[in-house]
């Protein structure tokens, strides 16, 4: 049997039902002053697809720099080079010690006749190299190509053809790891782009984020400007604050929404658009179009959440001067 | 219904109070006239009475509420029991007649229901049936003031300010607005009205309260205005 309801009970639900009558009409409100007010609502939703598309290219164009540095950083291999007549237990040994360093990715090694065979395949236009190939006496060492986990260190490594008794039993006399010396450089060059790139990816987003929410803050507030009166008047008939702000952040809300759509689509195209031709440089697009396309229902919640943010944050500002009793 | 206590307004480092210890009593019901030339201080009179001002020094009591004690949260209650008419209508550009009038309703939290069947009603009682779905910009100038009155006293509130209602109007939808002041009042409303024209404070035969240089020079019981 049906409890009977204290008056308490029955005023905390004609305040509940009162709240969300009132939420319902502050987003009747907002979604009316979208739709009647033509000229802004096609500026505001510009500006803010404008911003959003910009926040989106320059994170795409971000992890487009990152991966593509990053392939480049797994073509760079560093070498440690084995005397020509060293045994295949000796190999192995070595081989199984330089995988069980932390900091390295992939080992491979390529054997002095392999090594000679790469050489032949690479100058077979040229007979002169071949000859000189065929007359040399000294042969091909044996190479352990290592590919490190972060370019910028290469510290276990030195330490192990320092420390490694096999490999320094077995070393090349005349062929020092070319991580030594002048390769260091071009590994350390490599790697300082690598955290270069990363850190103005980051500076980029972070300004251009910020350069965006201003742009669409001011056209927001040059909207609530051209409505002060409206909110004068909304004050003097007695709507309280959250009543006369209400419909402004729904309508904000509602330029995010169409405008993250609009951006995410176009963003997308646009990439998909310079695929081919930025492929042609060797720039890694396709696997950020990958992550795009198959994350594309939280991609495109993010940039609606994104939008919402900021459009709800400029209306607050933007109204807060006008709401002062 | 209303009372103003010696009440002083000073704008600023003015040396000059826009009001001087002003002391004004409103009985419930009354129709009262506030004349004076631009500058007199009857709009800071206003401001004051829908605390959109507050006074540098004074008592003011409106309906029951003493201002000393209101806080900044409840000003919106008080606004709400208070109807507001403005020379220049006020009204939002954006929604019909019908919504401006639902909008005073809305505020207070009324239901969809009630609105529905309470706006109708005032919309016929200033005479704009068949208009509910015009915008402003749609209307007459007497009919936008007709819309504004009509959601000042949609609440039924027990005051009624119009400050120049008859400012933008033509005499004979002046007249119209007049009587439809009248109307409201004779329901019970008390009326403060403000104008300029001659002509509609002399042939009202009401209260007429005159404000010169922020000071009440002469407080008529059925008054009369020159220029």
């Amino acid at each position: 049997m049906a409890k009977k309801q204290t008056s308490k009970q029955i005023t905390i639900q004609k305040r509940r039902r009162r709240q969300w009558m009132t939420f319902v009409r502050m987003c009747r409100y907002g979604v009316n002053n979208f739709s009647r007010n033509a000229w802004l609502t096609v500026a505001a939703t510009a500006v803010m697809t404008i911003t959003l598309l910009s926040i989106f290219m320059t994170l795409s164009a971000r992890d487009i720099l990152i991966n593509t540095v990053d392939d480049v950083q797994k073509k760079v291999d560093l070498s440690i080079y084995v005397k020509t007549d060293v045994s295949d237990e000796a190999v192995e040994t070595i081989e199984n010690d330089l995988n069980k360093l932390s900091s390295v990715e992939t080992v491979t090694y390529v054997s002095p006749e392999e090594a000679r065979e790469d050489f032949a395949k690479a100058n077979k236009d040229k007979p002169e190299s071949l000859n000189a190939l065929n007359e040399a006496t000294n042969r091909f060492p044996g190479t352990f190509r290592v590919v490190v986990k972060d370019i910028n260190d290469t510290s276990q490594l030195e330490k192990f053809t320092k420390d490694n008794q096999t490999y320094r039993d077995n070393r090349d006399p005349n062929r020092d790891p070319s991580f030594s010396g002048g390769g260091k450089d071009t590994i350390n060059t490599i790697g300082s782009w690598v955290s270069l790139a990363e850190r103005v990816g980051y500076v980029l987003s972070a300004v251009f984020v910020a350069l965006s929410s201003l742009i669409i803050f001011n056209t927001i507030r040059m909207a609530i400007f051209n409505r002060k009166e409206e909110i004068q008047m909304m004050k003097l008939i007695g709507a309280d604050r959250q009543f006369i702000r209400g419909p402004f952040i729904v309508e904000a809300v509602v330029y995010g929404f169409i405008a993250a759509v609009i951006a995410t689509g176009a963003g997308l195209g646009m990439l998909m658009l310079v695929q081919r031709s930025l492929s042609d440089f060797g720039a890694a697009v396709n696997s950020t179009i990958d992550t795009v396309t198959t994350y594309i229902g939280f991609v495109l919640l993010a940039m609606i959440v994104l939008g919402a943010i900021i459009g709800i944050l400029s209306s607050l500002l933007a109204t807060r001067r006008y709401l002062k009793i | 219904m209303i009372l103003l206590d010696r009440v002083t307004k000073t704008y600023g480092k003015s040396t000059t109070p826009a009001l001087q210890r002003i002391s004004l009593h409103v009985e419930p019901r009354e129709f009262v006239i506030l004349v004076g030339t631009s500058g007199a201080g009857k709009s800071t009179l206003l401001k004051l009475l829908t605390r959109e001002e507050k006074p540098t020094s004074g008592k003011i009591v409106v309906g029951g509420i003493d201002y000393d004690t209101l806080k900044d949260k409840h000003i919106p209650l008080l606004r709400r029991k208070i109807g507001v008419v403005f020379q220049d209508f006020k009204l939002l550009p954006q929604r019909t007649v019908f919504e401006n009038i639902a909008f005073a309703l809305e505020i207070a939290g009324m239901t969809n229901r009630e609105i529905k069947t309470t706006v109708p009603k005032v919309i016929e009682l200033v005479g704009l049936t068949g208009k509910e779905k015009s915008f402003p910009h749609q209307l007459s100038g007497g009919e936008r003031q007709r819309v504004a009155i009509a959601r000042a006293v949609v609440r039924q509130p027990k005051i009624l300010i119009a400050d120049e209602p008859t400012g933008n109007l033509d005499p004979r939808h002046s007249w119209d607005i007049v009587r439809l002041l009248e109307k409201i009042n004779r329901y019970g409303t008390t009326v403060l009205l403000t104008t300029h024209n001659v002509e509609i404070v002399n042939r009202l035969k009401r209260r007429v309260v005159t404000l010169e240089h922020g000071k009440i020079t002469s407080d008529q019981a059925q008054g009369s205005y020159r220029q």
